[in-house]
């Protein structure tokens, strides 16, 4: 019997700085973990190029040919239907078929998302499969299901993020009891849109998580929940922003400590300070986004996601296995066959 | 009931976790059985996979009903 490997499928022509940075984070994850095994989906002349700078272990390294890529604006369910050999479908259809247990991109999100549902499936009883990334806080990490996958959830299916979500956040991030909020414009039970409206009893009365009930988006960044339940549409307007916000404030501090004499000796007096802070609201060691409740797990990275991304997107489909999650999500929810799903990852 | 019609109903249920007794050919994807539009791209997948066929992309997006994509599955296969 050969070594049990965690297999993991890389698109190592996904994303803005492909393929250098995911085939580097690809040879880091390997130096890093012994027991990983990483197929690298793509142009396979490319990727020997990428791949002659280094030294890696040939034998837990193998290249799978793949002749498209999917780009960006490509509408996605085309381009999964039509783009058979892109390295997209390839890394997927390698989760699929069980020859890998995950699959990390940095490519088109659209298309990931599409193919995640179409090609991999999703567990038996998971009505939608939410895109879930994690965000810094004042008090740590914070998942937001769902960011981009189901613009038009319905209640139901939102009760399964919060199941899905919880549990993940509990395995992943080593929150004990993680506190699960439905995104709504007011504290108070009675408040918001209908879709609110019905989900919130259903959450007060699930089982096996911890509801705490409604949450304004001005308290997400301060930590006030460590699972932020909503449909796609208001969790990609809620990520967006916080993302633009972000940068534009760095840009900003940055513009106003460079500004005169005076505060580019203070700027270098609290460099150390803000380097520290900064590095407290580096998510980056979480890796990727998670596609949750699939077959099999698929993780989108950021579009300019760099090799340390890229290694710790992979280290997540580790923990994600040896965790057995989906395992969990058909336990503790009801769901799927028996059978499903294949090694329980 | 025909093997086309048995494999498309295998089909439906496994993408639409729907009971098989909920299916005739008059059944719509959408209104009937509660399926989007990403839903019905993968029961023609789950076509082309099955029957081993090519399913066009615009004649994908105009089907509607079990009867029309049972129609497309004896179309193509008499290809």
């Amino acid at each position: 019997m050969g070594k049990k490997y965690v297999r993991v499928a890389v698109d190592a022509m996904g994303g803005d700085l492909a393929p250098a940075e995911p085939v580097k984070g690809a040879v880091q994850a390997l130096e890093r973990r012994n027991s990983l095994h990483i197929t690298l989906v793509g142009k396979e002349e490319v990727i020997r190029e990428e791949l002659s700078k280094y030294k890696y272990p040939e034998d837990r390294l193998e290249i799978l040919d793949a002749r498209e890529v999917i780009e960006m604006a490509e509408p996605p369910v085309n381009a999964i239907r039509q783009k058979k050999d892109s390295s997209i479908v390839k890394g997927l259809r390698l989760v699929k078929d069980g020859s890998c247990d995950a699959f990390v991109t940095a490519g088109s999100s659209g298309a990931t998302l599409a193919g995640g549902q179409l090609l991999v499936g999703r567990i038996r009883g998971i009505e939608r499969p939410p895109l879930a990334p994690i965000m810094p806080t004042a008090k740590g990490p914070v998942l937001l299901v769902d960011c981009g996958a189901n613009m038009d959830a319905r209640a139901s299916q939102l009760v399964q993020f919060a199941q899905m979500g919880s549990i993940y956040m509990r395995n992943m991030a080593g929150i004990e009891n993680p506190r699960v909020a439905l995104v709504n414009v007011g504290a108070e039970e009675e408040k918001g849109n209908a879709l609110v409206k019905e989900v919130y009893p259903l959450l007060k009365e699930c089982e096996g998580i911890n509801f705490v009930g409604n949450i304004e988006a001005r308290d997400i960044p301060a930590g006030e929940a460590d699972v932020v339940v909503c449909d796609a549409f208001v969790g990609n307007v809620i990520l967006k922003l916080y993302e633009g916000l972000a940068s534009m404030l760095l840009h900003k501090i940055k513009d106003a400590l460079m500004s005169t004499l005076r505060s580019k000796i203070g700027a270098l007096m609290i460099k150390p300070a803000l380097k520290g802070l900064l590095k407290e609201f580096d998510i980056t060691s979480y890796g990727g986004a998670p596609m949750l409740g699939l077959r099999g797990l698929v993780v989108k990275t950021h579009g300019n996601s760099e090799a340390v991304e890229i290694c710790n997107a992979i280290e997540q489909c580790i923990l994600f296995k040896k965790k057995n999650i989906n395992g969990q999500f058909i336990e503790s929810m009801g769901l799927g066959r028996k059978e499903e799903p294949k090694e329980a990852l | 009931m025909d093997m086309e019609f048995k494999k498309l109903c295998s089909i439906i249920v496994d993408v639409l976790g729907v009971e098989e007794s909920e299916i005739t050919p008059d059944t719509t994807f959408v209104d009937d059985l509660g399926a989007d539009s990403l839903d019905v791209a993968q029961i023609i997948m789950g076509i082309e996979e099955e029957f081993d066929v090519t399913v066009d992309t615009e004649v994908a997006s105009n089907v509607t009903t079990v009867g029309q994509a049972l129609e497309l599955i004896k179309n193509a296969t008499e290809e």
